[in-house]
């Protein structure tokens, strides 16, 4: 019953961005363009790399698109669902607009994460998960449907983990007032999420696992999805995972509720 | 004469001083780049495995190309003047301007010059004193005439990244949101100007290709003599050519913007 309330908050929400991005047409293909001009960006580098190379760390060109386009299909669904929600956050904690939050029954962190949606965001979801296909085809790959529901459930799990990351930082708002930057680390960290895990090797072998994959999971993320696409599934990857999605989205929670309690809202 | 130029000096001066106050800004960046150049470092390292040369050129003078280019980035690049320029044409803050015999290309080109002059000499520190770390990576040239170009050709990528960015600006004479398309136009520039990956490692057709636009004289042009990877005088001559080609279209249009801007212009706020 509950659930079914929030679903339909949710696509009220979702039926106000749509009016609002049908509004403005020309900023809609603009953004839309923009976004797909970056991941054009990223797919010219794996090409190019390619043109001179067959594999890296083992990886083939095929391989690797369909691992950057894994990553890329986590980041714009970041970007379309929670994103502009996320960075909003911060600044309304800063102004105090976010006493407008405070005012809405329902769970909070729900109500301030999925107020708007961003469309150019959503629209280039299938922009990347073209590339999946594409890269996917040319590996000629035959995944079952328990395949694709299992690569399905592996990107969901990097969602999670990116908003919990992205909303643990823009909580930090709570404490110091002035938390900028938060945006060039996100677009830094997902670049790492881009390479091969058999990439890092000598030292960065030691110290990439420990931040990036066990820390701070961006590698993982997007490695173990388009593995288990290619190969099957490996349990113990998936099952690390969806554990690091369910700690990462519980210390997103208490952190939020946490820093909930300091906010004091703002002068006048 | 020696009056125009202290105006534009006390101009510079100021740009000296506001850029020596937002540091924080410019720590935030340089350690962005530096864990941009991490995967770059762990990406091409990987892909060099098993081979010692790409393109013709071995690791170091790859990993020497991607150095010079975050260098140089601080030294050149224009970071967020479209943005600025923009919101003083919103705010109504360069109608002061409009007043006053100062010229509003030349006095933000001022105080550009001295924000890069800032940033360039702070980023230049700390590669300084990781010299002796990044020394296995550091592989240039020996030639001296390379540095005799460099520094035209440093210049005018200076020119030619502060005008792009000023023309940007000015859209906001039509357009009250420029955002998207300065982000859309860095995508194709980051491209371009050689910062995803050494234009030379296009197919030849594509290289020569790109060799015409202005994104190649902003980035790649300068780093590609610094760094050897353009080794023929007579060609190196000839894009000096078009180097200032560019320099100069790129002025005229934003003469011509600014003209065509101001006839819109409605002076709001002040």
């Amino acid at each position: 019953m509950k659930l079914f309330q929030y679903l339909r908050l949710w696509l009220a929400c979702a039926r106000y961005s749509i009016t609002r991005t049908m509004m403005f047409r020309f900023d809609f293909l603009m953004w839309s363009l923009v976004e797909l001009f970056w991941m054009g960006v990223n797919v010219a580098l794996v090409s190019v790399i390619y043109e001179h190379t067959d594999e890296i760390a083992g990886w083939n060109k095929y391989q690797m698109l369909l691992l950057v386009g894994s990553s890329m299909i986590v980041q714009r669904m970041l970007m379309g669902f929670f994103w502009s929600n996320l960075y909003e956050l911060g600044r309304n904690i800063r102004t105090g607009h976010f006493d407008f939050f405070l005012a809405q029954p329902g769970n909070l962190m729900f109500m301030a994460s999925t107020r708007k949606l961003e469309l150019e965001g959503i629209v280039n979801v299938f922009a990347a998960a073209a590339i999946v296909v594409y890269a996917a085809r040319q590996l000629q790959l035959d995944p079952s449907v328990a395949d694709i529901l299992v690569y399905l459930l592996m990107l969901g799990c990097g969602l999670v983990i990116h908003y919990s990351v992205v909303m643990i930082s823009v909580s930090l708002t709570f404490w110091i007032v002035k938390s900028e930057g938060i945006e060039g680390s996100y677009f830094t960290l997902t670049e790492f999420s881009r390479l091969p895990r058999e990439a890092y090797r000598g030292i960065f072998k030691g110290i990439a696992s420990v931040v990036f994959v066990y820390a701070l999971p961006v590698v993982i993320v997007s490695n173990v999805p388009a593995r288990a696409l290619q190969q099957g599934l490996y349990w113990p990857h998936a099952l690390w995972l969806i554990g690091a999605a369910l700690f990462w989205f519980t210390l997103a929670t208490i952190v939020f509720n946490r820093g909930l309690r300091r906010y004091s809202s703002a002068s006048s | 004469m020696l009056a125009t130029l202290n105006k534009y000096r006390h101009a510079f001066l100021l740009g000296l001083q506001s850029n020596l106050v937002y540091r924080w800004n410019f720590v935030i960046r340089a350690t962005f780049s530096l864990f941009h150049l991490l995967v770059v470092f762990i990406l091409w390292g990987a892909a060099f495995q098993g081979k010692t040369e790409i393109g013709g050129f071995d690791l170091a003078q790859t990993m020497t190309y991607f150095i010079t280019l975050l260098v140089l980035q601080f030294f050149i690049s224009a970071f967020n003047e479209d943005y600025q320029i923009s919101e003083e044409i919103r705010n109504g803050l360069i109608n002061q301007f409009l007043l006053k015999p100062i010229n509003y290309y030349l006095y933000r080109f001022s105080i550009f010059l001295a924000a890069r002059m800032v940033s360039g000499g702070l980023a230049l520190l700390p590669v300084l004193i990781a010299l002796p770390l990044l020394g296995d990576l550091l592989s240039f040239p020996a030639e001296t005439w390379r540095i005799l170009y460099a520094i035209p050709a440093v210049l005018m990528s200076a020119m030619i990244q502060f005008t792009i960015a000023y023309c940007f600006g000015l859209l906001a004479f039509w357009f009250l949101e420029i955002q998207s398309f300065i982000i859309l136009s860095f995508a194709i520039e980051t491209l371009l100007a050689g910062q995803v990956f050494p234009l030379d490692l296009l197919p030849k057709r594509l290289f020569e290709i790109s060799q015409y636009l202005p994104y190649y004289y902003q980035m790649y042009f300068p780093a590609s003599i610094i760094t050897g990877r353009a080794t023929d005088q007579a060609e190196i001559l000839r894009n000096f050519g078009i180097q200032a080609f560019w320099v100069l279209a790129l002025l005229l249009i934003a003469q011509a913007l600014w003209h065509r801007g101001l006839r819109r212009h409605t002076a709001v706020g002040g």
